[in-house]
Formats: structure tokens, sequence, C-alpha cells
């Protein structure tokens, strides 16, 4: 294995590595502008010379592979004036809108002519005009007058998505980035090329002059938008409601995870946000009717605790769902399977299998089925998809079955339960988060509304559930509380909480923990403390 | 628009590559042939044929310039107005061809016969001023003999091809020169060449072109037959003793070059000819090609030999159609006489030769770019390390070399790497093709020991025969437009790779570009300025950002709008592209801005001072218009 020394530091690494790869792991960053680890090497923004004792040239890191006794070094007079010869060339033809542009702030223009440039300009001459503010699709716009021309997008339509939509037409300082005409780009990872983008040249539609990103608060999670888990950052601000109409997520950016999803995310998962902020349950109401948490708490335990120990199993009806927490799951399991023993909880719903592709995007949507399975409130195994080979190499797996409680009746699913339910088997039901209408229809929600004792919907957002429950408790969404979620490969993830739950919603926990509080205080003996008993089963978590 | 009757011609393009998109550059020209220029349904066609995106098939239609996204007239004028065609009249005939034909450059008559464009080098500067006119080149244009040209031209019916009628009008290909024939009592045009020899020149006398059998006859195809019987390491052995070095324009000695190949790989090993000749003021491989072509193919075949390479290609630029033609007709002689195709001559050996042409671009002529371009891309030079010996077209071993180089690679093998050797200075053997342009009595391309000086070359009267009539001599580039301007005082130099690079300059392609005293230098650099702006790839920032920012300087100076600290500027600049970049591209780009203002600095002081040219009511070197190629640009 060559040893190397950068910036007087010795360094042993695997053959094939190249000397900014070297330096990156001793903590040195040298600048870059076309490197990209997740893409090809393209070599042409120049901004990584380094200085390599007996090479006569400066030499670019990104393409240098590292050498036995090699001596590099990062800084000097050489390099730094190498590296502010690149940047005054970058930015001649560059417009220098940084105030009206979006990517002020997190600009590797600024930043790096900040670090390395600070000369005075000198170029006196008319810059070239190159199209302004064209929508490449529905999620990005190109300036191409602030294109550096490093090829990141381009590269990322050829290698990533592999649809090839993006090119560099013309050539010299008449080059430009763009689309074939007519053509427009629109693949289901289109908004990667934003984040590529060391430069404003592409700007998310979604995000476009929302907000300063000064302003933005971040906070690491995990999408919930399909049973992949991909890592993201929630982009937030809570103090600053005149901007975009007092919504607190601006935006959703893809967090590194060799293993889940490397530096990606889909287009779904990206704009999929606007939930946290738009149509949310903001009050807890009774027949349509504002009430507090503590009447509805009250009451519900009431209701519960009136149902005979012996009718439980037969008449109480609990759907899940796979949108929750591993934790929020074995609490249910724990209150509503364990301590009332009911049976008939099932979060496996009759729901079309979503869009799918053999990158990231799967077409079970629920970020968490594997967490209602280990719960043993979704069968033995995932229904869908099936596991697909891992595409970022070993996985941590160890997904363990076999924890499922006995009294698990393992044909009742939510069709089952609501079959009961229209039987006038089951009275009482209790739904979380699922749209009763989109899976069953108008007619039959309806039917249950006027024939169930008691019709509890306990979720986020408004939807078909909510218009019929008899009681609505609204509950925070995954970016209100921390947890975890375990993907499709079985790979368990925590994440935090960004911020706190929307106006009078909160956690399912806290609403769960609360009613079984007040359940115990009526009366059930078998109503035990949510902290005993069979505890979720996490294996590894990047959060 | 129907393109299935183009299907099976596609297949056999495509089934000719080891990569199907290496067909792309194959297949545009085909649809333009087919159409007269390239519709988008074209390049989706052309797409879909090699599994590429519309996006990347446009990328490469708007890189090169040859090719058009829409209709242009049937008789596309091509007027050169680099440096060398400057010197000689270009600003002229580009005005009297405006004048004539009421429309600008980049303009079409609005009667659709005629598209007129301002083009970098044609690589026909013996003939300057020259035009191409649709596949012809012709020159030098007289403001009579452009008349005649027109004349053919407007008057000839659309389906009626005046070039056939060329004989009668005249007009020769490169005709630098008029000298009465002996014996016919008709003018007959030739250009000042060699044809002496001993090395490359041998076969020039006739303007028709050696074949076969004369070929055979001056002892052709011995030194192949002889490489096929020694082993491909003796034959290497032989080359490295002749000190023969690479003619292209880099001098790397080209046995040691054929040794980087590595024994080894199992991975098919290729020889690539460059034939992309375009560096401005060099015009020798078009004459191997056009007169002698089998010396080339002779020495592909010895070369693929030395290699281990069963797949030759050669890369011609796309301008030079004549020279690809008439290269085609020798490889099918090749091949009726066994010397291309399989067990050539029954030694056991297998030797494929595809012909590819590019489509406008300077830059191919870089190793890398040219094979970027044949296999399919925009002509970027590729990222080294891997080197191409190691790993070039297609990621497999890959030597390329330069037709002249190639070309002295027979009678190397013949008479003896000794005898080669003693041609030149101890370090590089043989002769070379110089090409004289510019300023000099007998523009033409003349073959001579390395080591000739300068001074012969332009003085001699075996060669160039010194500077026109009553004039002094003021600068030459010795080396193509690249290479570093030298004073007249400078001129007592030999002309070999070591001897120029002490005296600061390069032999590059040994394309000597003569300015007399009426020449202005600010002008000369602002041509040489405008040539680097609009043939840069544009991949590297400092190349992409420099060329331009120092044309749009010199651009200002010449308009009378200097500023004092304009040279510090152009200096600072050039520097900043030096040694920065993939490619030499901008280390070329940055030489002539550092040396005309080094040897010549007065002069621009003056010109900033004044904002005004001195030599501009005398010299001929006036800029020319700025337009854009018509319709390659993609929007």
């Amino acid at each position: 294995m060559p040893t190397l020394t950068i910036d007087g530091k010795q360094i042993t690494v695997d053959p094939g590595t190249t000397v900014i790869q070297a330096a990156e792991s001793m903590g040195i960053f040298v600048p870059r502008y076309c490197y990209h680890p997740g893409l090809s090497i393209a070599g042409n923004c120049r901004i990584c010379l380094v200085e390599i004792e007996k090479a006569p040239k400066l030499q670019i890191a990104c393409n240098t592979p590292v050498a036995d006794g090699m001596v590099v070094r990062t800084n000097g007079q050489k390099v730094e004036q190498g590296r502010q010869s690149v940047l005054e060339f970058l930015l001649i033809n560059h417009p220098l809108d940084c105030p009206v542009c979006d990517q002020s702030g997190e600009c590797d223009l600024q930043n790096f002519y900040m670090q390395y440039g600070l000369y005075d300009p000198r170029f006196k001459e008319q810059k070239v005009k190159k199209t302004k503010a064209v929508p490449l699709g529905p999620t990005v716009m190109l300036d191409a007058e602030r294109c550096i021309l490093c090829s990141r997008c381009v590269r990322f339509t050829d290698e990533i998505t592999k649809t090839g939509e993006l090119g560099i037409f013309n050539r010299g300082d008449q080059s430009e980035i763009g689309l074939y005409p007519g053509k427009e780009l629109n693949n289901k990872y289109s908004g990667n090329v934003v984040d590529v983008c060391p430069v404003g040249a592409l700007t998310d539609r979604d995000f476009r002059f929302k907000a300063r990103v000064w302003y933005l608060s971040s906070s690491p999670s995990v999408c919930n938008g399909c049973s992949q888990g991909c890592n993201i950052d929630i982009h937030y601000v809570t103090d600053r409601p005149h901007l975009a109409g007092g919504a607190r997520v601006m935006r959703v950016k893809p967090r590194y995870n060799a293993e889940v999803n490397q530096w990606w995310i889909c287009d779904e998962g990206r704009y999929g946000y606007h939930f946290i902020d738009q149509g949310r349950l903001r009050k807890v109401t009774h027949r349509g009717v504002e009430t507090t948490w503590e009447k509805a708490l009250m009451e519900l335990a009431g209701a519960l605790g009136r149902v005979k120990e012996e009718n439980r199993q037969g008449q109480i009806g609990v759907i899940p769902s796979a949108q929750l927490t591993t934790e929020e799951l074995f609490l249910i399991r724990k209150l509503f399977v364990d301590s009332l023993g009911i049976s008939q909880c099932d979060a496996r719903v009759p729901e079309k299998p979503g869009t799918s592709d053999d990158f990231l995007i799967k077409a079970d949507k629920n970020p968490n089925t594997a967490g209602a399975v280990s719960a043993g409130l979704a069968g033995s195994s995932f229904d869908t998809p099936a596991v697909r080979p891992e595409p970022f190499g070993k996985l941590r797996a160890g997904f363990v079955e076999g924890r499922r409680p006995a009294t698990q009746d393992e044909r009742c699913t939510a069709a089952q339960i609501i079959d009961r339910c229209l039987a006038g088997q089951i009275n009482v039901l209790w739904v979380f988060g699922h749209d009763l209408v989109k899976l069953f229809g108008e007619q039959t929600v309806k039917k249950l509304s006027q024939e169930l004792e008691l019709f509890v919907f306990q979720g986020s957002n408004e939807n078909g559930s909510s218009r019929y429950a008899h009681w609505v408790l609204p509950s925070a969404v995954y970016a209100e509380k921390d947890g975890a979620f375990t993907n499709c490969h079985g790979l368990a993830q925590k994440f935090t909480k960004a911020f706190e739950p929307l106006k009078d919603s909160r956690a399912d926990s806290q609403i769960l923990t609360e009613l079984f509080e007040r359940l115990a205080a009526v009366g059930p003996e078998q109503a035990v403390h949510p902290s005993t008993g069979p505890a979720p089963d996490l294996i590894g978590g990047s959060g | 628009m129907d393109f299935k009757q183009l299907e099976s011609e596609a297949d056999k393009i495509i089934g000719r590559y080891e990569e199907k998109r290496a067909a792309m550059l194959p297949l545009l020209w085909l649809v333009q042939e087919k159409f007269g220029y390239i519709p988008p349904e074209g390049e989706q066609w052309v797409g879909e044929r090699i599994g590429v995106s519309i996006a990347h098939v446009r990328e490469v239609v708007s890189f090169y310039t040859l090719y058009h996204t829409k209709p242009i007239g049937k008789h596309h004028i091509q007027v050169c107005t680099t440096l060398p065609c400057l010197l000689k009249g270009a600003k002229r005939v580009l005005a009297q061809l405006e004048e004539r034909l009421g429309i600008g450059a980049g303009q079409t008559t609005p009667d659709g016969k005629v598209t007129l464009s301002t083009v970098e080098c044609l690589c026909a500067c013996e003939a300057a001023p020259a035009t191409q006119i649709n596949e012809r080149y012709v020159g030098p244009l007289t403001p009579e003999t452009l008349n005649q040209v027109l004349d053919h031209v407007l008057k000839t019916p659309e389906t009626h091809d005046w070039l056939v009628d060329s004989a009668r009008a005249e007009l020769v290909e490169a005709r630098a020169n008029v000298r009465p024939s002996t014996g016919s009592g008709r003018t007959e045009f030739q250009p000042y060449v060699s044809t002496e020899g001993p090395v490359l020149s041998k076969r020039f006398r006739s303007a028709e072109g050696a074949w076969f059998d004369a070929y055979a006859a001056d002892g052709g195809y011995q030194a192949a037959k002889q490489a096929l019987t020694s082993t491909p390491a003796q034959v290497i052995e032989t080359v490295l003793k002749s000190n023969l070095r690479g003619l292209g324009g880099a001098g790397f000695p080209t046995g040691k070059k054929w040794g980087f190949i590595p024994k080894d790989n199992p991975k098919p090993k290729f020889l690539v000819v460059n034939a992309d000749e375009g560096e401005p003021g060099t015009f020798k491989d078009r004459y191997i090609l056009e007169r002698d072509p089998h010396a080339l193919i002779e020495g592909m075949i010895i070369a693929a030999y030395a290699i281990g390479s069963h797949k030759a290609y050669i890369y011609i630029r796309g301008e030079y159609v004549r020279p690809a033609q008439r290269f085609a007709k020798a490889m099918e002689e090749a091949r009726g006489k066994g010397w291309i195709g399989k067990n050539i001559q029954g030694s056991g050996f297998d030797l494929e030769i595809v012909i590819h042409r590019g489509a406008g671009a300077y830059i191919c002529g870089e190793e890398t770019a040219l094979l970027t371009s044949l296999e399919g891309g925009k002509g970027f030079p590729k990222l080294k390390p891997p080197f191409p010996a190691i790993s070039g077209l297609f990621k497999c071993p890959t030597i390329v070399n330069n037709v002249e180089t190639l070309a002295c690679v027979p009678p190397i093998i013949r008479n003896g790497p000794e005898w080669f050797a003693k041609l030149g200075t101890a370090k590089q053997g043989g002769t070379r093709l110089f090409s004289l342009c510019g300023h000099v009595v007998r523009p033409g391309l003349y073959e001579a020991p390395v080591a000739v000086t300068l001074k012969d070359l332009i003085f001699d009267s075996r060669y160039a025969g010194g500077v026109r009539a009553g004039k002094k001599l003021k600068a030459v580039i010795p080396g193509g437009i690249s290479a570093k301007i030298l004073t007249a005082e400078e001129i007592n130099v030999a002309m070999d790779f070591d001897s120029l690079m002490a005296a600061g300059t390069m032999a590059g392609s040994a394309g000597v570009i003569v300015m007399d005293e009426t020449t202005c230098i600010v002008q000369a650099l602002w041509s040489a300025s405008h040539f680097f702006k609009d043939e840069s790839c544009g991949q590297c920032s400092p190349c992409r950002e420099g060329t331009g920012w120092v044309f749009k300087i010199m651009d200002r100076i010449l308009k009378g709008q200097g500023r004092p600290h304009d040279l510090d500027a152009l200096l600072s600049v050039a520097g900043n592209m030096e040694g920065k970049t993939i490619c030499v591209f901008a280390d070329a780009a940055a030489w002539p801005v550092q040396s005309y203002i080094q040897k010549f600095r007065s002069e621009f002081e003056h010109h900033i001072a004044t904002g005004r040219c001195e030599l501009a009511v005398r010299g001929e070197l006036v800029e020319p218009r700025t337009d854009r190629h018509p319709s390659t640009n993609s929007g």
C-alpha cells in the first residue's frame, strides 16, 4: 500500500486512491467544482490543483493516483496562485448576481472566492451572454450565465439516471449547458442536479425565492416516502412566518449514506414534504366539534374501558400504519394487543403497489413496513416488494423475524377488520393515518361512521378518514418526533425531531401513553406501563 | 424524411467500429450528405442507431463546424481568415465576395444558392488566400481568379456541379504559383513542392498522385515485406536507432512511443493515424495523403506490426475531401494487392484500416481529443493518466502517430536507421516537410534535413526564395501558429526540435509563417487569439475563459480602445493559462501572446497610446469579420 506525504503528514492508503481522496481522509480539504465522489472524474474545473514534488506543473488532485513516496502540497504560493487564477477565470463571465441568486450563501464560487480568491477583479470586457431563468422541467431552473460548465449535472443524467437529457453544446467560451430543443428534464431524480450543481446555475423551482439559505435550520432525518428510507436533511425555518406562507419546511436535501442512498434522493421524496405544513389536522374534534385533549382522552379511555374484557378481542379493531415509527408501533402492539388483548390489529391495508425502479424508489410507499412486521402488526414478512439486491454493497443484515406474539391472527388484515366492522362484529375502530375512503370507498366509510359505536382517527393530515371518524386526534408527522424506521433491507434508522408538532397535534407515542394512563385509571387490570414489555428491535441505524 | 434508405449503409458504418458510438461522426456525415444538413429527425435517427441520447448527438453536431442544423446554400464558400491567409489578403477576398454576392459572412443569398462563411485555417496556406467551395480547395485567389470562380458558381445551373468544369476554369487546387509547363503551351498551375526526396517527397512530382505501380516500382512495400519477416522488437529497435521523432509537432521519439505498448495486455491494440492536420501554417500531410498515399499505408503496416495491432484508424480532417478520397483509392489498391486485410502477403499478419473523417475542430489534432472524437464524442482531450499507450481508443492500448512520421518509416526500414539518423542531428534523424507560407517569394512545401536553418528555408533559392520583392523580413513563426515568434534577427537557427527549443520556440509542425515589414504584429496577435478562441474545446476553465479574455482585450486594442494596463493583463492572463489544463492547447494559446508582446512591445504600446495602426495603411493584414459559421450553433 502506497505511503505518501500530504502537507507534511504521512498517510498510507489503498492503491488506486486519488490525491483528493487521500487528502480528504486526513481531513485536508482540497477545493473542487467538477469533482464529485458519486460521479466519474471530469478534471475540467482545475480548481483542485496541487503541487506534487518532481512534477513540473501543478496537478489536479482529483485525477492523480497516489504513488509511494509521493510528496503533495495542497497549499503554498504556487498552489494558491494557481487556484486564484482558476477562480478568476471561472468568474470573468459569471454574472456576479449573488443578491438575486438562490445559491447565495451555499455557493462554492462565493465560498472559494473568500477562501482562495480575494483578488482585485481586472476583467473589463463584455461578458458572454447566455440564456437565463430557463425552466428545464417541472423541478429545475437553469441560468446558463452562472454555469461554470463543470459537467456534474451532465454526468449525473448520464451515469446515475442514465437518461442523458443534459448536454454541453457549442464549444469554447460559447459552451452552454442545456437540453435538446423541445425536451425537458423530467426524470424521477431530476432534483439531484440542483444538489450537484456547485453554483447557482441549476436552482430548485420548488425552493426558488422562498428563503435565503442562511435562515434555514437543518435537521437530519429519514425520508418517509417509501421503504428505501433515504437519509435526508430537513431544511426548515420556524421564526420567519412571513416566508412561504408560514410553512416551516423549505426543502428536503439528501444526506449521504453509503448503504442506503449515497448522495441521492428521488423527486417524489424530495418534493413530498409539503404535507408537513399543508392540510394538517390542528385540533382535536369530536363529530366535527373542537374539543380538548383532556376531554377526548378521558372519553376515549372510558369508551374502551366499557368494552367487556371478553369482547375486546372480537369487538375492537385497530389499523396501525407503517408510516409510524418502530417505537410507536411497538407501543400500539403493547397497548392494544398485549395489554388490551385485541387481536384484530393489523397495518396491512389493500394499497396498490406504487411505482418503483431498480435504484431508490420502492413500490411500498411506507417507510416502516419492516418496523410494523417486527412489532407483529403486519404479518410475517414484507408483502411488497421482494427484497432486492442492495445497490450499495453490504448491508447490515439481521432483521429478526419470529418475535411476533402468538396471539396475532395472521389472516386478519385491515380489509378483514373493515369487513368485520360492516358485518357488525367489530363496533370500535381505531385508525392510524390511513385514508379509508381511498382504500375502501366513500360509501363504506360513511357506513362505518353510521354503524360503529366508536370510530377514532389518529393522524396528521386531513383525509377521508378524518372526515368520517367520530373522533379526530391530530398527531405529529415524522419531522416532529424522534424515532426510527426500518427500511426494506432491514436497516433500522433513527431520526430526530426537527421541530415541535404543529398547533394541537401531538406525537402518537404521547397520545397513546396518555390514553393508557387514563385507561389504567378507569380499570382494565391488564393495562401495562408502556415502558415494559418487548422492545423495538433496532439494528444499527444512522440517525 | 426517410431514413430507411440509409439503414444498410448505416449498418456497414457501425460494423467498422468496436463500439457503436464511434459511428457518430460518420453517421452524421451520412445524414448531411443525404439531406444537405442535419435535421432534428436525423439527430434522432443517429442517436437511436448508436444508442446515444439526442442531447449528446446535438452536443457533437454543435461542436464541429462542418455540421449544419439548417439548410445552407448549394455552394458553400468558406473563406479562410487565419493568419497565413490574412497575410495574403483574405480580407480583400471576403470583401470582394460580400460585395459580389450581396451578403455578409454567415449568410446565404436570397435564392439559396450561395452561403458565405469565414473559417479558421484550411491548411492550404501555400495557396493563400484560399477558400473552400463545397468540397474543393481553391486558391490563391487574385481578384481576377475569384471573379472567374464566382462566374462559374453563379452561372452554373443548380443541378450541375461547377467543379467538374474546373479544368476549363483553369483552377487547380493549391495553386501556389504559375509555371509555364513544358511543351503543351498551356498554362499549368503547380505549387512549389520538393520532388527530390530523399525521404518524403520523392513521389510528389505528379499532382495526380503516385499510385500502386509507381510506388512499387520505386521500391515500395519492400520495407513492409522486410519488417514482416523480422520481429516487432527488431522493427521498434530500428526505428529507435533512426532517431525518428513525432512530426505532428511534439517531437517524441517514435520508437520509444511504440515501446510503451504493454506486451501482456490481452486487449486489442490500435494504431491511429493523426491526419487531422490543422495547425495554421502547415499543409504537409495533405501532400502525403494526395500524392504518396502508399508511403503512409506502408508505414502503417510496419507500425501496426511493430505494436501488435490488427486494426488501424486514420483520422482525416473533415475539410480534406480529396486527400481522403485519394487515400481511400490507395487503400483499395493495397487491398487488391494483398497489403491490407487478412494474412498480408502470406505473413500471417492481419491488418484492417478504417478511414474516419473529422468534422471541423482543430483540437482533434491533439491525440487524445482525436481519440474522443473517434469514439463519437466532442473533441475533448482525455485526462492523463491513463496514457493512450495503456488505455487509449476504446480503452485499449493505442499508438497515435502523425502521417509524416509514419511515411518516414518505410525508407528507414529500407535504407537502414543509420542512413536516416545521419540526415539529421544527433537526437533527431531524417528530413522534414517544411511548409512555407506568408510573405515569401515561393510559398510551398520543402523537404529539407531537420537541421536546416530557418534562414535558409526563407532565403535559399532551393526553398522559399526570400521575402517578397522589395520588402524586409520582420518576423517568423517557425512551427505553426502555436510556436513563439522569432524576429528577423533570430532566424539563424536550425529547425530541429532541440535547436528551436533552445531558441525559446518550437519546431512544432514545421509550418513556417513569414511576415514582412508591412505586417502589423498587433493584428497578427489579434488573428492568432481569434483562432485560439474559436478552437478552444471549452473543457478546462483556464483555456475556455482565458482564450476568450485574451481575444477580447486584443479586439479592443485593435479597435483603438486599448488601455495602459492591457499588456500586463494579457501577459498575466497568458501566464495563468499555462500549464493548468488537460492538454497543451492553452499553453499554445499563451505562447503567441507572450512572445509577440515580448518581442514587439513598442508596437503594442504605440497601438494602445495612439489607438491606431501605422502599418494598416500599407499592410494587408486587417481584421476579418467575426461572424460565426452559419447554422451550426444550437439554441
